[in-house]
């Protein structure tokens, strides 16, 4: 599910691009550690093959077939930090080149599908990639990797104020966890045939993973299950429950408060004021991500 | 394949076409904030952004049915979401969903098509999104076709083998992992592929950056136009009616 501009809430695709930067420019770090040769080729061809993956169709019932959506498997053979790299730059070329998702949501879409997707379906390969349990933790990875990032979208939406009725939400649900049962299928047969052609391309012993990963990882599937009750507690969206938890009023008295002296000396109309303030805010958020990532990608060359 | 027809439009010669790269995307990010921080669908306004991408449009000399006809693939996304909207009563937030993605679409659309990706991915670099993920689109976007069409090599050569009468014959266990098979056939091939381009970029002194032969123009003329366009588009934005900044 990719999110198209004009759908989320400012306060939601501001905070999650602010997010997703410094969490990309991280991860880009992080996969080309320990490492002299650049890993740029490899996962620019892997971002290629995620798109090339699409025309190659798996079976699902009588008359339908499904394609790989790759997070999971790209997690376990490049790795978690290198695959959020190529999710990353895969989501970047179909907001630009395909108009599938928006701009100013890429944001979004990243911390969704790049981020959450992948480092959730990452989860139970690192704790049972190696033993017994190899074969249902990367259908698990496969699974979660898609349940998490299609379900994260949906709580967006609808915390964006979205009305979605019970019945479409449940009906969506349904087919999410459908979805996720065919990539996990997938995955699992893509692996092993992986691993029956040249098993150097699969990462055979996860637990050597930073434990931050695992922490990630783990964070945005509480984060996803936290969303969906939240998300179905207030289905009126974020609207309601700011105007329930007094937070309207706050969030206007925050957004004057700094720009109180500017208001006076620029301008006159109450509306102008406001939205002059609005707009000096987003610029200054906008700004506080640009330098974090700027700090954050200094420190080493790709 | 159809993102082909954009490359042709990014490579034409116009006004739009030459202004500064950094300054179209600058221009186009303050456009689309504008959109997406408008209260609500007012017609004027929306009809006064409208008119701004369409002028811009024009300005480049692009095709107008065939940009507005591409920008319109947002509709069946931004559609199911509308019709459930309307149908929980809320039509302003489903007019707005249809308007907003829309005018949105066709703003990057216009960006995208006229510069050409490399020089919009270096001005991308030059703002300072992550290296990285930069240098990895780059090469992405390089290989896209390369890799698509051994896919459809691979497909069509599967079909020659009698693929299709197998279908009623074999089942289908056997033609999942067929299809396994030939998605891991297709890693593989581009696993070793990113070796040799490694090695051969190795060879010609690549050291993690792409060099672009033409020098980005560093005059201050490319940069008035989208100032302008993105100062037009903050006064749209202002001759809202307001109650907050944005809408929560």
């Amino acid at each position: 599910m990719h999110i198209p501009d004009g759908f989320l809430t400012t306060p939601l695709w501001l905070s999650l691009d602010v997010v997703s930067v410094p969490v990309v420019g991280w991860c880009g770090r992080r996969a080309q550690a320990g490492t002299d040769e650049s890993k740029a080729p490899l996962l620019g061809l892997m971002g290629a093959f995620v798109f090339a993956a699409q025309m190659i169709n798996f079976p699902v019932a009588p008359g339908t077939s499904s394609h790989l959506l790759g997070a999971a498997l790209l997690a376990f053979t490049v790795g978690p930090a290198a695959a959020v790299v190529v999710m990353t730059a895969v989501l970047s070329l179909q907001a630009l080149v395909f108009q599938d998702g928006g701009l100013l949501a890429l944001g979004a879409n990243v911390f969704n599908m790049a981020v959450c997707g992948v480092l959730a379906g990452y989860l139970p390969y690192r704790y049972w990639g190696a033993g017994r349990l190899r074969r249902a933790a990367v259908f698990l990875g496969g699974a979660l990797s898609v349940f998490v990032a299609a379900t994260l979208a949906i709580t967006e939406l609808l915390l964006s104020g979205i009305r979605i009725p019970g019945a479409a939400l449940g009906a969506s649900l349904l087919v999410f966890a459908v979805s996720a049962l065919i990539e996990g299928t997938i995955t699992v047969a893509v692996l092993e045939a992986l691993e029956r052609i040249n098993p150097s391309w699969v990462e055979t012993r996860p637990g050597q993973a930073r434990p931050a990963m695992g922490l990630l990882a783990l964070a945005s599937v509480v984060l996803v299950t936290v969303g969906v009750l939240f998300a179905s507690a207030a289905p009126d969206g974020l609207e309601k429950l700011a105007v329930r938890a007094g937070i309207n009023e706050r969030a206007r008295a925050l957004m004057e408060t700094p720009l109180a002296g500017y208001e006076v000396a620029f301008f006159s109309g109450s509306w102008a004021a406001k939205a002059g303030a609005g707009l000096v805010g987003l610029a200054l958020a906008g700004a506080l991500g640009w330098a974090l990532a700027r700090v954050i990608g200094r420190r080493r060359r790709v | 394949m159809h993102h082909v027809v954009l490359d042709e439009w990014s490579r034409r010669t116009s006004p739009v076409h030459r202004a500064e790269p950094r300054g179209k995307l600058l221009g186009a990010l303050a456009f689309l904030v504008c959109v997406a921080t408008a209260p609500r669908i007012e017609v004027p306004q929306f009809g006064g952004y409208l008119l701004l991408v369409l002028a811009g449009i024009s300005l480049a000399k692009l095709p107008v049915v065939p940009v507005i006809a591409r920008a319109a693939v947002v509709l069946p996304f931004s559609g199911v979401f509308a019709v459930m909207s309307a149908v929980a009563g809320d039509t302003d937030r489903a007019m707005a969903v249809v308007v907003k993605s829309y005018v949105s679409a066709l703003a990057v659309l216009l960006l995208v098509a006229t510069t050409p990706l490399p020089r919009l991915l270096r001005a991308a670099e030059r703002l300072g999104a992550p290296r990285m993920v930069i240098v990895v689109v780059q090469f992405l976007y390089r290989y896209l076709f390369v890799i698509s069409e051994q896919a459809q090599h691979m497909r069509q050569a599967a079909r020659c083998r009698g693929e299709l009468a197998r279908r009623r014959s074999a089942g289908w266990r056997a033609r999942f992992r067929a299809a396994a098979g030939a998605l891991a056939v297709l890693f593989g091939r581009s696993y070793e592929r990113a070796a040799a381009i490694h090695q051969a970029m190795l060879a010609r002194g690549f050291d993690g950056r792409i060099r672009s032969l033409a020098p980005p123009a560093g005059s201050a003329t490319g940069w008035w136009l989208p100032a302008a366009a993105a100062l037009v588009a903050v006064a749209i934005r202002l001759a809202h009616r307001m109650e907050f900044p944005w809408p929560l």
